[in-house]
């Protein structure tokens, strides 16, 4: 990635730790050094791309971090709500992280730091020196928050709804739903893994973590202008995803409109994740002919079966020779193509991931972290996955391990508002 | 016990009667703090001992590098005040050089450089600073309230240990008696003691591996001592044959600590520093069930730290809740919550076994330990004068 400026993380040093002690607190004076170039405040939307190199706008009619270009990296924390925090509790929190948010987005650190040796400095500090590698951070509400806790249920969308389940789903539940979410992405993994921890620490006491997940690489496209990545299967994957370019798409597929049921979520999305082991080891003893067949693509070039180019028209009514469909009845571009769902299409963003080894096995612990937005899963996610997983060719290699669904609200507007605010109106 | 054989944390507690505030073993260099005027005294290693670029400083930050150019047989240095290592630097072979950080403050101390051919011990004097550094200034009553904490506190350590020492003496007793049921039953009180105040046994050098070492922090398994070689022998080898030794070692290490405490004296933000460590306990090392693992007492050790902790802060309370009454809130609701995360545990005078508490339940613990560590690290920034 070229910059042409790039925005430096405060460069204030924290000292040797440890040298400390009464009478020095209040002589020493870190460099309050936080001169960073803002991103634009001026009301734009966080979806337009007229900011600083590296720097994605955090404030906008609806959150970044869904439409913009998909970054290299990706940790993806759920959290659970503490036992007897209350609805103002909540409140804080989220007023609280929406400010850090906005200040990490913008290549801040967490909160100013004044000098005080005998504290822990409000930021961890990893971030310091890096560039904000277009970091996103964006926020989302699980069902479970619309239970009796917090008074909020008659504020549950209906469109939030937790995913059936689905044949051949191994899900483990620890990794799976949460009441909050925050998804960050950036170009540098550190800078990603500093804004999750942040708010973390930030959330000690009102909410605890549930899962986490890090993402080493992008597996999806978001805009004409990027290149199709491949995923951990060698396959270039997401070809035909809804790209940022094309807003009447978004508008149809992704955003939520004016008719949503909840006030508090138009502009916003949902989104669905889904950790999806790839069983690597088996996949690499397939042999290629079969391979392609399971994706209905190319390996190599990543064209359709049957076509020539990556982005020629996916030929699912041709025949070979011998009278049989070039790309099979259970190839995996077919079952996932807008054709066969009624015209549907996600937004996907999805990352690989890889957590070691398996101790149960000795085999890869790795595969595709997916993260699908749209406007109602109900309509999206639901029937299309229903319908993978009953005969895609692919669920011999993979294994569906976590599943989430969260509300996205939209986007903060200024700091004077905050994530998810219309959740709190009276 | 920590794991590293560190004497010193970055935020021990220490001898502070005319000392140090609180001393980083290795803070890895110089400068870098912002903090001003910080000085540097270079130790050269000799075939002799120490060789010091000055004897006599002012008071304040101070670095010491430690320079081995060819000294074979000196390899260390420390900063020491009587008995107690405020600063050390330690594996300083010939053709390395480390760094030690303090704040040191007036008075009379000694370099120690064992293994020379000269005197291990050379004197070196603190004076008074040319201009005291400007310090938070609290209204009267604050002042008066973080005074009565330091007080409070050092009155409640020693209780701890004078607790400490007959409760081990009784231990003890049935330990070199044999009697085997009689130990098990005797082990959990003192331990209660010295898990309500570790950080300060912990700021005493060698004292605290001696007693409270676990099976895989002693270097030799034949010189492990304390309170865990005879848990392990009590409560998983099941005899206590030929342990007199180690037993009698333990009432000496006790007794030591015991005399060490006397003079003590602390700064309300070590307080508030060593309340934090105890939870940092809690966490690393009771959560996961290895402190205690022969006898799966943890709870009981979770009880200590967390009462520990409860102690400082409540100490420190009153002249929080006039510098920062929401924090002071925070900190009380969450003690509050973390007592009742312990409290489905409770059995009779003590805890169920720990190996009964699921993985579950012990990330419910670790979860209220945490919620409670984070604002209570955020206090000795707030109280320290």
């Amino acid at each position: 990635m070229v910059e042409r400026f790039t925005v430096s993380r405060r460069r204030a040093l924290f000292g040797a730790a440890g040298l400390a002690g009464a009478g020095v607190a209040g002589a020493a004076a870190v460099a309050g050094a936080a001169a960073v170039a803002g991103c634009s405040d001026d009301g734009s939307s966080a979806d337009t791309t007229s900011s600083p190199p590296g720097l994605v706008p955090f404030h906008g009619a609806r959150q970044a971090g869904i439409i913009t270009d998909a970054q290299d990296r990706l940790a993806f924390a759920a959290f659970d709500v503490s036992p007897g925090v209350d609805r103002a509790a909540l409140r804080d929190l989220l007023v609280g992280w929406t400010a850090a948010a906005a200040r990490m987005a913008a290549g801040q650190a967490v909160a100013d730091d004044e000098a005080a040796p005998q504290s822990p400095p409000r930021d961890t500090g990893e971030a310091i020196g890096l560039t904000a590698g277009n970091l996103t951070i964006t926020f989302g509400v699980g069902p479970s928050l619309f239970d009796d806790r917090f008074g909020l249920a008659a504020r549950r969308p209906a469109a939030l709804t937790e995913i059936p389940a689905m044949p051949r789903d191994n899900l483990d539940p620890q990794r799976s739903h949460g009441d909050l979410c925050i998804q960050a992405c950036a170009d540098d993994p550190q800078v990603a893994f500093h804004a999750v921890r942040n708010l973390r620490r930030l959330a000690q006491g009102t909410a605890v973590l549930r899962w986490f997940q890090l993402g080493f690489g992008r597996t999806s496209t978001t805009s004409d202008s990027q290149a199709t990545p491949r995923n951990l299967m060698g396959f270039k994957d997401g070809t035909n995803n809804i790209k940022r370019e094309d807003t009447a798409s978004l508008d149809r597929f992704v955003w939520v409109g004016e008719d949503g049921d909840q006030s508090w979520m138009r502009g916003g999305t949902y989104a669905v994740t889904r950790r999806i082991r790839m069983l690597l080891e088996a996949w690499d003893r397939d042999y290629l002919l079969d391979q392609e067949n399971v994706f209905g693509r190319t390996k190599v070039s990543g064209a359709p079966l049957g076509a020539a180019e990556e982005f020629d028209t996916v030929p699912l009514t041709a025949r070979g020779r011998d009278g049989e469909l070039v790309i099979g009845e259970d190839a995996h571009i077919r079952l996932a193509a807008p054709a066969t769902n009624n015209g549907v299409t996600l937004l996907r963003r999805g990352y690989s991931y890889t957590d070691g080894v398996s101790q149960e096995t000795g085999q890869l612990d790795a595969g595709l972290f997916f993260i699908a937005f749209q406007r109602d899963p109900r309509t999206g996610f639901i029937p299309v996955q229903r319908r993978l997983a009953l005969s895609d060719a692919l669920n011999e290699y993979i294994q569906h391990t976590s599943s989430a669904v969260f509300a996205i609200p939209p986007g903060v507007r200024d700091d004077r508002d905050f994530w998810a605010s219309g959740l709190f109106a009276t | 016990m920590r794991r590293a054989p560190v004497a010193y944390s970055a935020i021990a507690i220490v001898l502070a009667t005319s000392a140090v505030a609180c001393g980083g073993s290795d803070s890895g260099g110089s400068g870098g703090s912002g903090s001003g005027e910080k000085q540097t005294v270079t130790l050269t290693l000799t075939s002799k001992g120490c060789s010091p670029s000055v004897t006599s400083i002012p008071a304040g930050p101070t670095t010491f590098n430690v320079v081995n150019k060819d000294a074979g047989a000196v390899t260390e240095a420390e900063l020491m005040k009587g008995d107690t290592i405020l600063g050390e630097k330690e594996n300083i072979a010939p053709g390395l050089s480390g760094s030690f950080s303090l704040n040191v403050k007036p008075g009379s101390y000694q370099l120690y450089c064992p293994g020379g051919s000269g005197p291990e011990k050379v004197d070196f004097t603190v004076t008074a600073a040319a201009s005291a550094a400007p310090a938070t200034t609290f209204s009267p009553q604050v002042t008066a309230a973080l005074t009565a904490a330091t007080t409070g506190y050092a009155t409640y350590v020693r209780q701890q240990v004078a607790d400490l020492v007959k409760n081990t003496a009784a231990f003890v007793t049935a330990v070199k008696a044999g009697d085997l049921d009689q130990s098990a039953k005797l082990y959990a009180a003192p331990r209660l003691n010295y898990e309500r105040i570790e950080p300060v046994a912990e700021s005493f050098g060698d004292l605290d591996p001696a007693i409270d070492a676990r099976a895989d922090d002693a270097p030799d398994p034949a010189t492990w001592t304390g309170f865990h070689r005879l848990e392990k022998a009590i409560f998983a080898d099941r005899s206590i044959a030929g342990l007199g030794t180690v037993a009698d070692q333990l009432n000496t290490d006790v007794g030591k600590l015991n005399s060490l405490v006397a003079t003590v004296s602390f700064q309300p933000a070590q307080i508030a520093n060593g309340a934090t460590e105890l939870l940092n306990e809690v966490g690393q090392s009771k959560i996961t069930g290895e402190e205690e693992r022969y006898s799966k007492l943890d709870l009981l050790d979770m009880q200590g730290n967390v009462e520990g902790a409860d102690k400082a802060f409540s100490l420190l309370e009153p002249a929080l809740k006039t510098l920062d009454p929401k924090l002071a809130t925070t900190v009380r609701t969450r003690f509050t919550a973390m007592y009742k995360a312990l409290e489905p545990y409770k059995k009779g005078d003590g805890y169920v076994s720990y190996d009964t508490v699921t993985e579950p339940q012990r990330r419910t613990l670790s979860q209220a330990v945490d919620a409670l560590a984070e604002p209570l690290s955020q206090v000795a920034g707030i109280v320290v004068s």
